[in-house]
């Protein structure tokens, strides 16, 4: 009896959500989900797909709690995150979706077109405070960065600082959008920002992450071929036991046309 | 008497010197002061006119009733509204009914006993409290303590918490202008207290009441900070189906297409036509009440 | 037979009516006390999770740091530990050790020491190995999960951190809540900045709002009280993300370009939306009060001889003192909880403040801005809901003495 209850209910359950999925987590990922899904309900009017930010650990730490099916974000999974969910004895799948690069951006009037990792840690760290000691113009570096907990932050943190924390006082941008603003707006910014916002308005230094030999430009074609050194994948991550459900989503995003619109958002595709 | 005659002269000419000088000063200051007061009203235009300016080209019937498309660069804002709707009809509902039954306590019940008093400041406080406190609180308490998760419901009740002092303060300020010879009249004609709380007093006190009302839906749709972490989405192409769906709301809406999105200078537009809308709904909920409180004292008279 | 079932009828309607009355008066009478109820339950709320603070450990949950057993060193405070992992703070002999080279070591670099299947597939060598690392070099301090530390914790010395304590939360300087191993919790620079940004906002605001309230209650006719009690409403009314964004398009290039600046987002431009922001409120109680002033003080003055300005700024300022000292109090407690519109103009530094042009963070904006992301329960929350309770103190404190203010002048009559 008990287990014909227990099973109606998962079946229930199952049923939610197969006209139900909830996307939540990494502010980078979502405008791609929210194309993504926008263009899926057009073709599946029937289908409910609600998609929410808040950033990479919101998604994961809801998947955690059951309140979201897919917790989309712009980092792997952490080492304890992952054990949390194996101790609630939950085994989550990860599909990479899309890779994006970062830029790092500059004002367009800003001679300074390249740099190496260790200028940009300088300067994220605030060892290098003026535009003159990377050749540049003599005037004052504003450094822009994310807010504390973004995946964008971490990665950033991560790759480009070596783990080092960002010098204290900081100016810190609640969204990647207001990043682009304030730099385009302010003669000596520097901030990081995806690709997909990378606009006329700023302009993207070329990165060397072999002490200047050879520096990059951000692109897709450069991300795709690897040469550009900053690029992390992004990530869906869904339950093991709900696959059935989010599978028809996820394939629709690893499809031809799903993946259409990951580089017509300026993401680089997975292929 | 001559030399007198110069002196008084003289005196004469120097209180009107003095009498000049304060007339001076006195002109100066009520210039600057009428000066800053215009500013004020400067400040006001320039705000309004800068969005209405810029919004009023967005605004469009489809503007109104279509969901955003294309990440938020175009389309409308339909789902923002239904949103801020349910939030405003959900608040109201929890506020409204209690806000008044604490305010008619407070009038007629314990008139200037010490507990009324105690619960004056207190409301005092609860209305100076930020809004961003009420997040906190309502974050802790409904969505995570009682489990409701980010849900239309969590988010009315934080927002009502919110709107509840002004709900409480306008009853009891209506009912106080309720003269004391209908509570009389009534209780001496046979009625009992609450038959002349429900047929004498909130009658004639409601007009006044339902102004705190429309206040506060004023206040409430223009909220963020409280919904920031119990109700609000970024994108939902559908719109909530239950008080435990999330929802988007206009003041959120603005807040993410001024600050996140791919394309800020495609997303702008929809972000002037946002404020304009929350604007007008400011201004009109702030013109019903004082039609109706012109009314009401038209009437009164 | 009749009269008597009618009479039993109306008995039992006039009890049933008189049960109704008690229950809605029960009904009116705890509704009074709800505003008392959520007061209560906000402070529970708020200082039961902001207090959890200062149970957390310093390094993050659930992981600890470790040395090699030679290793003097018992204890390591959080900016310690911040400045080991950002390579500022190079040798032992800094903190009380030997003369040797630190090298910080995070977890995951264990991943560039071993291929992947020497962990065996459930991890179980994961902890030799990491024993052997940290075994294998004098000068290393390691940061490990503490479920995967050696089952004897042989080969290896743990370091003591301790908790967080209040010093560490109100005397720091450093506001980094997500830095590993050691999350730095300093609120000094966002309790200042508040402040901060408050006082110069009212310092704005109040030649302006003064001004427009002896207008109002002077001055003006009755024609020019109709424009601008409305206006003021309004102002009043505009939803603080408007302001923010008129702030975020409108005062920030405005604020760059007249002074020249490096950036727009600086403390100065979140002063001058907040100082719109609070000229409703310090507008409405300063009239309030001029307004109270008797008619008969007032003449005395005028038949004195007095000019009608000597009466105001004599006789009705000085008279209603008190009432503008309640409008700046309540002036400053809307600017320091405004939240959405600082959020977005004031650039959101966490740096001690020294200056009206440059970034600034306050309390109701980092609360705004990282609650989203911070994992439910753990250190970072909790340090967001102390944020809170100081802002709700805050707060209290300024209702309170707005309250005793008024209450000063009501005697005073």
């Amino acid at each position: 009896m008990k287990k014909i209850v227990f099973s109606l209910c998962l079946l229930a359950v199952s049923l939610g959500m197969a006209n139900a999925q909830k996307i939540k987590g990494s502010d980078t990922v979502l405008p791609l989900s929210q194309k993504e899904a926008e263009n899926y309900l057009q073709k599946h009017p029937d289908a409910n797909v609600t998609v929410t930010g808040g950033g990479s650990g919101v998604g994961i730490s809801a998947l955690l709690e059951g309140t979201t099916d897919i917790a989309q974000s712009s980092r792997r999974i952490k080492f304890d995150e992952r054990n949390k969910l194996k101790t609630a004895g939950k085994t989550v799948k990860e599909v990479i979706i899309a890779y994006d690069a970062l830029a790092v951006v500059v004002h367009p009037s800003n001679p300074v077109k390249k740099l190496t990792r260790e200028q940009l840690e300088g300067i994220f760290t605030g060892k290098i405070k003026n535009w003159k000691e990377v050749g540049g113009p003599d005037m004052k570096i504003v450094p822009y960065s994310r807010e504390t907990s973004s995946g964008t932050y971490e990665f950033f943190k991560e790759s480009v600082l070596k783990h080092r924390n960002y010098m204290s006082g900081i100016m810190s941008m609640p969204a990647t959008g207001a990043i682009v603003q304030s730099v385009s707006q302010t003669p000596g910014a520097i901030g990081y920002i995806g690709l997909a916002y990378l606009a006329k308005e700023v302009q993207a230094v070329a990165v060397s992450y072999d002490q200047g030999a050879t520096y990059v430009a951000p692109s897709i074609e450069h991300a795709k071929d690897q040469t550009y050194p900053i690029v992390r994948p992004l990530y869906y991550y869904y339950e093991a036991k709900s696959e059935a459900a989010v599978k028809p989503f996820i394939d629709y995003v690893l499809s031809d046309e799903g993946q259409a619109t990951v580089s017509g958002l300026g993401y680089v595709t997975v292929k | 008497m001559e030399q007198s005659k110069e002196n008084e002269f003289s005196l004469q000419l120097k209180a009107s010197g003095y009498r000049l000088r304060t007339r001076m000063t006195q002109q100066v200051a009520f210039w600057t002061i009428r000066l800053l007061g215009f500013v004020v009203v400067g400040i006001l235009v320039w705000i309004q006119g800068f969005i209405i300016v810029n919004g009023a080209g967005v605004l469009s019937w489809d503007f109104l009733t279509q969901a955003p498309t294309e990440g938020m660069t175009s389309g409308g804002i339909f789902p923002a509204i239904v949103g801020t709707l349910c939030l405003v009809v959900g608040s109201m509902v929890f506020a409204f009914p209690l806000g008044v039954m604490a305010g008619i306590y407070m009038n007629e019940y314990t008139k200037d006993h010490w507990t009324v008093r105690l619960i004056r400041v207190v409301t005092n406080n609860l209305s100076g409290i930020p809004s961003i406190v009420f997040g906190l609180f309502g974050m802790a308490l409904f969505v995570n303590t009682l489990g409701f998760g980010d849900s239309i419901i969590a988010g009315s009740l934080t927002l009502g918490l919110l709107v509840l002092p002004i709900v409480i303060r306008t009853t009891e300020e209506a009912l106080k202008a309720v003269p004391d010879s209908y509570r009389s009249g009534s209780v001496a004609l046979g009625a009992s207290k609450l038959q002349t709380i429900f047929r004498v007093i909130l009658p004639s006190a409601f007009p006044n009441i339902i102004t705190g009302l429309i206040l506060a839906i004023g206040r409430v749709s223009g909220e963020t900070a409280p919904i920031l972490f119990t109700a609000v989405a970024y994108f939902l192409p559908k719109l909530p189906t239950s008080i435990f769906d999330q929802v988007m709301a206009l003041p959120y809406h603005l807040y993410v297409i001024a600050t996140s999105g791919t394309d800020i200078e495609a997303s702008r537009p929809i972000a002037y036509g946002t404020a304009l809308v929350l604007i007008i709904i400011v201004l009109a909920m702030n013109l019903l009440a004082s039609f109706i409180r012109k009314r009401v004292s038209r009437k009164q008279r | 037979m009749n009269t008597d079932k009618q009479l039993k009828f109306r008995n039992t309607a006039r009890r049933g009516a008189k049960w109704l009355e008690r229950g809605v008066e029960g009904l009116f009478t705890a509704s009074g006390w709800v505003s008392i109820v959520i007061v209560l339950l906000i402070t529970i709320f708020l200082f039961k999770e902001g207090f959890g603070l200062f149970q957390s450990p310093t390094v993050e949950k659930g992981y600890v740091l470790c040395v090699h057993p030679s290793n003097p060193v018992e204890r390591l405070n959080a900016s310690q530990i911040k400045h080991i992992f950002d390579y500022e703070t190079t040798s032992w002999s800094e903190v009380g050790g030997a003369d040797l080279e630190i090298r910080p070591f995070r977890f995951e670099e264990i991943f560039d020491y071993y291929a992947e299947e020497e962990f065996g597939p459930d991890y179980e060598f994961l902890p030799d190995k990491l024993a052997e690392v940290v075994a294998g070099d004098e000068g290393i301090l390691a940061f490990l999960p503490e479920q995967y530390l050696p089952a004897d914790r042989s080969g290896i010395k743990i370091v003591e951190a301790g908790n967080i304590t209040v010093t560490d939360f109100f005397g720091g300087r450093e506001w980094l809540p997500t830095s590993t191993p050691a999350p730095q919790f300093g609120a000094l620079p966002l309790i200042l900045g508040t402040l901060w940004v408050s006082f110069f906002a009212i310092l704005i605001a109040l030649p302006l709002g003064m001004g427009v309230a002896i207008y109002m209650s002077e001055l003006a006719g009755e024609r020019m009280r109709k424009v601008l009690k409305p206006a003021i409403e309004l102002l009043a009314g505009i939803p603080s993300v408007v302001y923010g964004f008129f702030g975020l398009v409108v005062i920030v290039p405005l604020v760059q370009r007249a002074f020249d600046l490096p950036v727009g987002e600086t403390a100065f431009a979140g002063c001058l939306i907040l100082a719109i922001m609070a000229l409703p409120t310090i507008i409405t109680v300063a009239e309030d009060a001029m307004r109270n002033t008797p008619l008969a003080m007032r003449e005395a003055s005028l038949s004195l001889g007095a000019t009608q300005w000597q009466t105001i700024y004599r006789v009705v300022i000085p008279y209603a003192s008190s009432g503008i000292s309640a409008a700046i109090v309540l002036g400053i407690g809307r600017a320091v909880g405004e939240t959405m519109a600082v959020l977005m103009v004031t650039g959101n530094a966490a740096v001690m403040p020294t200056s009206l042009f440059e970034p600034i963070r306050t309390i109701p904006a980092t609360i705004a801005a990282e609650l989203g992301e911070a994992p439910a329960g753990g250190a970072h929350y909790q340090s967001l809901f102390l944020l809170g309770c100081i802002l709700f103190l805050i707060t209290l404190v300024i209702s309170v003495s707005a309250e005793l203010i008024s209450k000063k002048q009501r005697q005073a009559v």
